[in-house]
């Protein structure tokens, strides 16, 4: 599945992906492939990137909001650092 | 003769070491103007996808997305934010913005101004000094003079989110935001916008049936619009910031493109005007020894 994560300034990351792990509002969940459509609020703590390969990529959010959709995931987000 | 060639020489100098300056000046701002341009072309993804995710819950659900935000009162206290520049040099920019302002004070707040029921807050140096000077009564927050040398978001949510804050306590009902908008680098145009509180969003039924999903919404579709509101004004808020910046870079650019040509202009008259002199001195020492000699002659 696709992922883009972008904040107000810049693109953080683009590209292929096999799982998505973020910190909920409500607690920590990971996307998969063939989720259901969703949005929800995130709030403070790490975002961890499977990447096709297997490459990790992590960094840490202030807060945020994801949406999937047919395999396309969206992540918006404030305060990245990484 | 000898000391008006003196003079014209002396402007030549002068007119062409402020052509320098405003050359350099209208480069300056270009680099300035392509970063400025970027940062607006970098956040546009972000403020796009944010305001996609506003319609997917909104179609998605019943009601509107009525929130604290877009509480309509009765304005008894209003705030009206002003976006100018820290430095002058591009042309009447600033003004137009303060114009604008002007405008909107006359149109929407004139009894409240009157009864100084009306805070201005100003953002850049121009405004702040403008405001200080005409309007005694005004009381205003901060001058956030210091905000452009560092244009981050994180700054400027620090402004959007005590605006917010202000109007959730009730300290006033209403807030425009006056700011140059920006076209391209020759054409910036001064908006005045209404900013708090919001206009109430509901679903068009043509997005509707466009993005009908079964969507999950975490935690739930009230807490969402809640977190999802200020974000899009505090995105909105930067985006005023971000266009006044490039806009005061074009507009300079463009003032000094103007100002170095002018230069040119009066460097050409003044260098017709310096050979006439010359030739002018050169004929008459000529005549003098012509009649020196034939006086010799005769």
């Amino acid at each position: 599945m696709n992922l883009i994560v972008l904040t107000p300034e810049r693109k953080v990351f683009e590209g292929e992906i096999t799982s998505v792990k973020i910190p909920g509002i409500t607690g920590q969940f990971e996307v998969l492939r063939n989720h259901a459509p969703m949005v929800s609020a995130l709030g403070e703590g790490p975002v961890r990137i499977i990447q096709k390969g297997g490459e990790n990529k992590i960094f840490k959010i202030e807060r945020g909001f994801i949406e999937v959709i047919r395999n396309e995931v969206a992540l918006l987000v404030q305060g990245v650092e990484e | 003769m000898g000391a008006n060639l003196k003079e014209v020489r002396g402007r030549i100098k002068s007119v062409k070491s402020t052509q320098q300056i405003t050359r350099a000046m209208k480069m300056v701002s270009a680099s300035k103007l392509r970063r400025a341009q970027q940062a607006i072309t970098e956040m546009r993804p972000y403020a796009d996808r944010l305001n996609e995710m506003l319609v997917h819950i909104l179609s998605n659900s019943e009601g509107s997305g009525s929130s604290l935000f877009g509480e309509e009162r009765s304005i008894r206290k209003a705030l009206l934010v002003v976006v100018t520049s820290n430095r002058g040099l591009c042309g009447a920019f600033n003004t137009n913005v303060i114009k604008a302002a002007e405008a909107t004070i006359q149109s929407k707040y004139a009894p409240l101004a009157e009864s100084g029921d009306l805070t201005i807050l100003t953002i850049g140096k121009k405004s702040f000094d403008y405001f200080k000077k005409r309007h005694m009564k005004c009381e205003k927050i901060s001058d956030y003079t210091e905000i452009f040398s560092d244009l981050s978001f994180e700054n400027v949510s620090q402004v959007s989110q005590l605006v917010m804050d202000e109007f959730k306590a009730g300290n006033f009902d209403s807030c425009h935001v006056c700011y140059g908008r920006f076209r391209n680098a020759a054409v910036q145009i001064p908006e005045s916008v209404q900013f708090l509180p919001v206009e109430k969003m509901t679903h068009d039924d043509a997005k509707v049936s466009k993005h009908k999903d079964d969507y999950i919404f975490e935690p739930d579709q009230k807490t969402l619009l809640e977190q999802l509101v200020p974000s899009i004004l505090q995105t909105t808020f930067f985006k005023y910031l971000l266009d006044t910046h490039a806009s005061e870079h074009g507009a300079r650019m463009t003032a000094m493109e103007a100002a170095t040509e002018n230069a040119e202009d009066m460097l050409k008259n003044l260098k017709i005007v310096y050979n006439k002199a010359r030739q002018e001195a050169i004929t008459k020492e000529l005549s003098e020894i012509v009649g020196g000699a034939a006086a010799l002659e005769g």
